[in-house]
């Protein structure tokens, strides 16, 4: 299907990180180059199927635990395999690449490969809030979340914009796994300092009842 | 009653071990699986093992059950040969023992191709078995033994540490025999004594398809050896493998050659997974798709 | 010179092994036939630690059992910066004990679901998985807010603690028991300073961080 998610806020995994992350079933290495590039793969080396999550970025490369074979950020292909240093590997060696943009506060990924990244209006000044992992299906989620969000309702989808105080709260759901789901949420317009860490505490408190009360009706 | 065994012949009519016999000594009682089946071990007061399980339906006393090399036995079906053969064992100077067996998340035949894999002991082993910048593994022979299996030889890595009686690193000639699907030995060039060769064998007991316990037979020549560092060496190393193993997708092996990429330095694993084909594994494996 | 009663697989061991190499104090390991023989469990090491538990550590007839117990030891005899325990802060003291009581939680959780899915452990797999969730979700939380007031570690600001340490190790391995790290970004982060500290060893399970 040719949809794009948000997977994680982008200052969750910094320069040189690599994460691990899943999207309908489908796991994913999320990765981010030194240069600062972001990479949604598939999470299985071409070689011998080892997870490339338990692999390290080095500089625009991402390695193998396994035999340190090494692929280049942006293709996938791969660059470099020790067993046969002076070699130049095929250019067919990469694991399965996924469309991912960053709209300045969160990532997205398409599972589609020709996915052509949406043209999104520049988001402004946005707080992303702390991501709730929740072991639910995302209908669950979606129906604690419309029923109230510190008793207010919105219109359906899965993003959602709240009205609240000065600021507009929006929802982007990940469905995980057909039993899991990430919670993400973004305030749109500024939170001064002084009122950051209350507001994320403040949303972690209503967001982690989301979590409770879709859980318990799982 | 005439059932055809659930798992083909080649694995259901081969002894294979699910027991380690110190561990069995100190709980008298082992509950374990082969190939999908529950068993319980039971050790009696003579030192002998007896086993029970259900291979077709309800528990009954299995016959085939032999205690060797410190490690318990079992076939399910009729045995079509004996338990595999390890000469070494019987050479009275060696320090022989089991490894410490460890059950893990993975088909035993993945198991078995990463104890045969090269490639890999720069980067997983790293200070022992191998070391950067020495990656490049140099061609070596593949060839089938004559009752059945492969054996790799002129095979040879640089090892910074390559035994718990080596604090220096020296280039290490190795030879692999595959002598069951599930059964492979190491013979590792010996420091001291050239003529010999330290005996590591990796024994997996498939559980089910995707899981297994890999079982450690040793068997090293006299020189500066202990019981107990041979098994804290061999832990170490089989503890950095584990969870490279099960992080490995499909967790059975895929013997279709298109599956994954192989280069050179796969020698071995591209004919193990021939082999097996080859001899008509499938538990554990990824089949060859019907054309 | 401190002798160490080690095993390799153990967390615990790895702890006092850690700690050890990043304070830079020198030691012997005796290596324990802790699987299959069982070794801690024989009569001439109840006599050392009636427990029959690892580590131990000997540091010249001082004789010292549990990990936290050795950390705080190390920490308060080798550590000329102070900053691993800093014995004249009572809040910061305080704060530690606590993520040392936590450490001891996933030990008992994460520890023993690892001990049964590797080494037939006979516990209850399940009440250990949910346990262990449950401190991973708490820990997680912790950290995510830390890192949002500037902070990197467990219990401070800018240095690390032996709290960090005692931690560590069971978090990093709870995938050998099951338990996914997926929900848990923070900890990943967390987990990734500890592996870039000066003195940091691997174990294995534990990959080192890749060169910077």
């Amino acid at each position: 299907m040719n949809r794009w998610f948000a997977v994680s806020a982008c200052g969750e995994v910094p320069h040189g990180q690599v994460a691990q992350s899943q999207l309908l079933g489908q796991e994913l290495v999320l990765w981010r180059s030194a240069a600062g590039a972001l990479n949604a793969w598939e999470n299985r080396c071409p070689h011998r199927g080892v997870r490339l999550t338990l692999g390290a970025c080095v500089g625009e490369e991402l390695r193998c635990q396994y035999h340190a074979w090494r692929f280049a950020s942006g293709s996938g292909q791969c660059t470099h395999i020790p067993s046969h240093p002076h070699q130049k590997p095929a250019g067919t060696i990469r694991p399965q690449v996924f469309p991912v943009f960053e709209d300045g506060t969160f990532a997205w990924v398409n599972l589609t490969r020709e996915a052509v990244s949406p043209q999104r209006p520049a988001a402004g000044i946005d707080t992303a809030l702390r991501s709730i992992f929740a072991r639910a299906p995302v209908a669950a989620v979606r129906q604690v979340l419309l029923r109230g969000y510190a008793d207010q309702s919105v219109g359906l989808v899965d993003e959602f914009t709240l009205d609240a105080t000065e600021y507009a709260l929006r929802f982007m759901l990940q469905p995980v796994t057909e039993g899991q789901t990430i919670i993400h949420a973004r305030l749109q317009g500024e939170v001064t300092a002084a009122k950051r860490m209350t507001v994320l505490r403040h949303h972690n408190v209503l967001m982690s009842a989301v979590r409770d009360h879709a859980e318990a009706a799982a | 009653m005439n059932t055809s065994p659930p798992v083909e012949p080649v694995l259901w009519d081969d002894w294979h071990p699910v027991g380690e016999m110190v561990q069995l000594q100190r709980t008298a009682v082992l509950h374990t699986m082969l190939l999908g089946v529950p068993l319980t071990l039971t050790l009696a007061a003579d030192g002998s093992v007896t086993a029970t399980g259900a291979p077709h339906g309800s528990p009954v006393p299995l016959p085939h059950v032999q205690i060797r090399y410190g490690l318990v036995w079992l076939c399910l079906g009729t045995p079509a040969r004996e338990i595999v053969d390890f000469p070494e064992t019987r050479e009275s100077d060696r320090v022989v023992c089991t490894g410490g067996s460890v059950a893990v998340a993975v088909s035993g035949l993945r198991a078995v191709e990463n104890f045969l894999d090269l490639g890999h002991l720069a980067f997983v082993h790293a200070g022992y078995l191998g070391e950067e910048p020495h990656t490049e593994i140099c061609a070596y022979k593949v060839e089938p033994l004559a009752d059945g299996g492969i054996l790799a030889t002129q095979c040879r890595v640089y090892q910074p540490r390559p035994s718990p009686m080596e604090s220096q690193g020296f280039d290490v000639d190795y030879i692999y025999a595959v002598r069951r699907p599930y059964i492979v030995v190491l013979f590792k060039a010996n420091p001291v004594e050239k003529e010999r060769m330290d005996m590591i064998a990796l024994l997996a007991q498939p559980v089910t398809e995707e899981r297994c316990v890999a079982h450690v037979l040793m068997a090293y020549p006299p020189h500066n050896v202990d019981v107990a560092s041979l098994r804290w060496f061999q832990q170490l190393i089989f503890g950095q493998d584990r969870p490279i193993l099960e992080n490995q997708l499909p967790k059975r092996l895929p013997l279709d050659p298109r599956a994954e990429i192989s280069v050179r330095a796969d020698s071995s694993s591209a004919h193990y997974r021939r082999w097996l084909s080859a001899v008509g594994v499938r538990y554990g494996a990824v089949p060859v798709a019907a054309a | 010179m401190i002798t160490l009663y080690d095993y390799e697989l153990s967390g615990n061991c790895y702890k006092v092994r850690l700690a050890l190499n990043i304070l830079k104090v020198p030691f012997t390991a005796r290596p324990m036939d802790f699987h299959p023989a069982r070794e801690h469990k024989s009569d001439w090491f109840l006599k050392l630690n009636p427990l029959g538990q690892l580590p131990v550590i000997d540091d010249d007839g001082l004789v010292l059992r549990e990990a936290q117990a050795i950390l705080v030891y190390l920490a308060s005899r080798y550590d000329s910066s102070g900053h691993w325990y800093p014995r004249h802060d009572a809040a910061a003291l305080g704060r530690i004990s606590q993520w040392l009581g936590f450490a001891q939680e996933l030990t008992a959780t994460a520890g023993a679901a690892r001990l049964h899915d590797t080494l037939f452990l006979d516990v209850d797999i399940g009440k250990c998985r949910a346990g262990a969730h449950t401190l991973l979700r708490i820990l997680d939380e912790h950290l995510w807010f830390a890192e949002q007031a500037g902070e990197k570690w467990l219990c401070g600001a800018d240095r690390p603690s032996i709290a960090d340490l005692a931690c560590f190790p069971y978090v990093m391995l709870s995938e050998e028991g099951g338990i996914s790290r997926l929900p848990y970004p923070a900890i990943r982060r967390w987990g990734d300073r500890v592996k870039r500290l000066p003195g940091f060893i691997p174990m294995p399970g534990i990959f080192p961080a890749a060169a910077a």
